[in-house]
Parts: structure tokens; sequence; C-alpha cells
């Protein structure tokens, strides 16, 4: 478990794209709860809804007890190695954390390991550069 | 399509506001002497140091679109809303396509992202742009010399590899080695899109277990 202190979770964040786009992604569409665009500040939680729990599985990495948050649920996303902080309303499920166990990303000799939130690209961008891929992040409410 | 994005506003800001030097470098149109004072002038490196790394009293914006025409610094981004977005580059403006590099390889066609400052013409001065680049889940259904065949939300896409490629396996470091790759893995592939045929170079893969 990698939930840190007065955080909701901590670990890892990728990007990825929803709504309206360009290129491969113009099929993405608008994500589990219908509203996620890539310009907007939003993410995917693996614990959307039970369904969304059995394509995720973190508990498959020893991320058990992620809390469940339903579409709309409001977080704050914060780089673990600098101030940058970002809110941002969940609207899909993902990402699928059980395919990635045990990958980790560090900064400041802190690793945070498993991905457990995706943010779409203007989420990703507030807080870190897109071409990084992956951001450690710690999250609250 | 402009979005606002957050930013934290517990604690002062260390040094010139990277957003007002934006703003200044945009609206002044100047070289910008000096600049290794502020840090290297890289999207990365706008989030090395703890604390804010951008001005925290002004609220940046954030653009995704296709670029529909080039006039000097000045991009024109068509929105997916079908709203016209006008992205100013400055000297102070990181540019990824493929890999860091210029103003002079967006083109007409590109698709975008940029994070920037908002300013009075209503135009976005850009702190970092982001042309192509693409970060997907796919499954790798075929390996070939220089390309990986990929499927992507159930449709086909192919992936270019050469000697920048890297591959990350079971959260490992990366390793210019592809030979690991397999048939059927997913992966996740951070690469640019080619607008012409609409495949990826592939920048990174990374699969898992």
């Amino acid at each position: 478990m990698t939930r840190a202190t007065d955080a909701l979770w901590a670990g890892e964040s990728t990007w990825f794209c929803c709504g309206p786009s360009w290129g491969p992604c113009g099929s993405a569409g608008g994500g589990a709860c219908g509203d996620c665009r890539a310009d907007g500040n939003h993410a995917a939680w693996p614990h959307l809804s039970e369904s969304c729990w059995e394509l995720t599985r973190p508990d498959l990495c020893g991320e058990h007890d992620l809390p469940r948050r339903g579409c709309g649920s409001v977080l704050t996303v914060s780089h673990q190695c600098t101030a940058a902080a970002v809110t941002v309303t969940i609207s899909d499920c993902g990402p699928r954390t059980h395919e990635f166990c045990g990958e980790g990303v560090c900064c400041d000799g802190v690793c945070l390991t498993n991905r457990v939130l995706d943010l779409t690209p203007a989420a990703f961008a507030a807080i870190g550069s897109l071409d990084s891929g992956v951001l450690p992040v710690v999250i609250t409410e | 399509m402009v979005s606002p994005t957050s930013r934290p506003d517990t604690a002062p800001p260390r040094r010139l506001g990277r957003r007002g030097f934006l703003g200044s470098a945009a609206l002044g149109g100047a070289t910008i002497v000096g600049a290794s004072s502020l840090g290297a002038l890289d999207a990365d490196a706008a989030f090395a140091a703890r604390g804010p790394a951008l001005d925290p009293a002004v609220t940046g914006v954030f653009v995704a679109g296709r670029i529909g025409a080039v006039r000097g610094t000045l991009l024109y981004v068509a929105g997916g809303s079908g709203a016209t977005h006008h992205v100013r580059l400055t000297n102070a403006t990181s540019v990824w396509k493929a890999r860091p590099t210029t103003a002079d390889a967006v083109e007409v066609g590109d698709g975008l992202y940029a994070r920037g400052v908002p300013m009075p013409d209503g135009s976005v001065a850009a702190d970092a742009v982001w042309v192509n680049i693409v970060n997907l889940r796919t499954e790798i259904r075929g390996l070939r010399r220089s390309r990986i065949h990929l499927v992507h939300h159930h449709r086909e896409l192919v992936g270019h590899t050469g000697p920048e490629t890297a591959a990350r396996y079971a959260g490992g470091a990366l390793t210019p080695d592809l030979g690991r790759l397999r048939i059927g893995q997913r992966a996740q592939v951070l690469g640019a899109w080619r607008p012409g045929d609409g495949s990826v170079d592939v920048i990174r893969v990374t699969v898992g277990h």
C-alpha cells in the first residue's frame, strides 16, 4: 500500500486522452462518465465502480482498499516533489493498474509505485511535462 | 478549447514569475537576455524546483486542437468545439515534437497541446507546446524490425521504432533493447503521431509483467 499520511492515496499517474481530439485520440470518446475532455482538468480513477474495479484491479499490485469515488468527485493532485497541484474531477475509469504492477517513478530519492491515476493532458500538464509520461503524485480530497 | 489550470497558492513565488516572464516576452517580442538566470527553459525544468514553478497569481490556460495556420510566431489552433485559439510562441516556449525541438518544426495539420498564460489580446503565450504527442494504451499485435503493429481502441496502429526508441520492462530502467517485447503484451506507447498517414513514431514503450 502506498497511502501517505493525510493523503487519500499516492502513486504513479499517467495521462490519457478523451473527448474530441486529433489523431489516435479521436476515437477516445467521453469516458465512463461521458464528459471527459482532453482540455479539462479531469481524471480517471481505478475504483469508479465495481465493474471498473474489475478492469483495473489495483489490489493485484498490493493497492488494497483504494476508496470508491464516483463520477464528479473532486480530487487535488500534487506532484510528489514540487508544490505544483491541480484540482481534477473524476470522469473516467482507469488506469489498468494491474497491467503495470510494480512500476515506479522517483524524485528526490523517493519512489512511488503503481499506476493509481490517469490525468487528462490539461491536468497532467498543470503539474508536469507531458513528454515525461508519468509523474509521482499525492492525491488528497 | 481552453481551460483554466489550478495552481497552489500557499507559498510565495521564489523568483520572477515564469508567467510574467512569458507575458513580457510575448508582448515585447523581445529576445530574452539572461534567460539562464530563470532556469532552463524547458517544460521539465519549469517544475524541477520545489515551490511554485509558475506564478500562482496568474491562472494558466491549456489549449488542445489542430494547427490550422502558422503566421510567424502565432499558431491558429482549431479546438474540438470549433473555436479557433491563438497560441503565441515566445523565445521562452519549450517545443516538443518527438523530441525537444524548435518552433520551426511546427506545421499546419499538426495536433497540439499548449500550456500558457492568457494575454490581453485573447491569445495564449505558450510556456510549453507538445506537438502530435500521444500516450496510448495499446496491445502489441506484431513486431517487425522497424515497426510495431498495435491496436488502440480496437483500431490498428503502426508504430515506427528507431534509434531513439526506448523500452521499459516491468518497472525496470529504460533500455534501447526492444527484443523483449512480445505479441499480446499490453503496452503504453508514448510517441508522436504522423498526421500524414496516422502512424506513430514510438519514443517509449512500456510493458508490464
